[in-house]
């Protein structure tokens, strides 16, 4: 049972970078995709994941947007 | 009385000897300094003086040879302490060594103006070379941009190019100077995006910034597309 947990931890404890990596990226995306549309943002600092292709972005500047693509196949940012 | 004429006679004697050593040198120089003397220090002075004849001579026989020479030659005489007063008598006697020299320098001062001057043609030969299929598969498979910011991108160039069709068909009351500015800020989006990440990308777009324009301001052209 302990190595068990000792292994499941270290799985965790692994894939925690590669986590962080997919979520910087994430954020430059947004980042990137406010600044392309116009929006003032400056930097997208956090994010938050309602679905696939659709999350909550939250600014350095304080705006918050909800990026996400439509059914026309466009990226909308949408100021909450 | 005589201490004078004997401080008199020292001062000759000490000029009088200075002057047989320079004649002595300048004999000695020519000899020796011919067979590298005339691609020692003479060269850069020679081109400029003797071009009208030299060619007729040097471009048989000469380019082949002389070319890497002149090169070694003009640094190692810098180097000498000697050189230099032996390559500035010359310049006393020009006839002599503008008749001779003048061969080999000429044809080795027009080729490195060639070499130049060849890359600084190619160069701005290779941007134009456009290949919009490659940038858009570049485009695509890029990570230096997230999948919300491609797709934004190609919202963003859809939308142009629906605007240049409107305005080819006379739909779109606007300008190509307008359209120019939009294109102009849309690759400027792109390349701000791509430079840090991925830099041969960036430099691909804006080497083909031109060519795309040609593209989208020539109806036909776009018409194509």
């Amino acid at each position: 049972m302990k190595v068990l947990t000792m292994v499941a931890l270290l799985a965790a404890i692994g894939a925690m970078p590669a986590r962080a990596a997919e979520d910087a990226a994430l954020l430059k995306d947004l980042t990137s995709v406010i600044a392309l549309l116009g929006l003032p943002c400056g930097e997208v600092v956090s994010a938050t994941r309602l679905k696939d292709n659709d999350h909550i972005a939250t600014c350095k500047d304080g705006n918050r947007y909800r990026v996400f693509v439509n059914a026309e196949g466009r990226v909308v940012a949408q100021k909450q | 009385m005589p201490v004078a004429l004997f401080a008199a006679s020292l001062c000759v004697l000490s000029v009088a000897g200075c002057a047989p050593v320079e004649r002595a040198q300048q004999p000695e120089a020519r000899p020796v300094a011919a067979p590298p003397g005339p691609t020692v220090a003479i060269e850069p002075r020679v081109p400029a003086a003797v071009p009208p004849t030299a060619p007729s001579q040097a471009s048989a026989t000469e380019p082949t040879v002389v070319t890497p020479e002149p090169q070694v030659a003009a640094a190692a005489p810098m180097a000498d302490g000697i050189a230099g007063p032996v390559a500035a008598k010359p310049d006393g006697s020009a006839p002599r060594t503008s008749a001779r020299v003048p061969a080999a320098p000429t044809p080795a001062a027009q080729p490195p103006k060639k070499e130049p001057s060849a890359p600084v043609i190619a160069k701005p030969d290779a941007p134009p070379t456009l290949d919009l299929k490659a940038l858009e598969t570049r485009l695509k498979e890029t990570k230096a941009i997230g999948v919300f910011t491609k797709l934004t991108v190609k919202n963003q160039v859809d939308d142009l190019l629906q605007q240049f069709r409107a305005y080819y068909q006379g739909k779109l009351k606007t300008t190509l100077t307008e359209l120019r500015r939009s294109y102009d800020m849309l690759v400027l989006k792109v390349l701000a995006l791509l430079q840090d990440a991925d830099p041969p990308l960036a430099s691909a777009i804006a080497a083909s910034r031109e060519s795309i324009w040609a593209i989208l301001s020539n109806p036909a052209k776009f018409a194509a597309v």
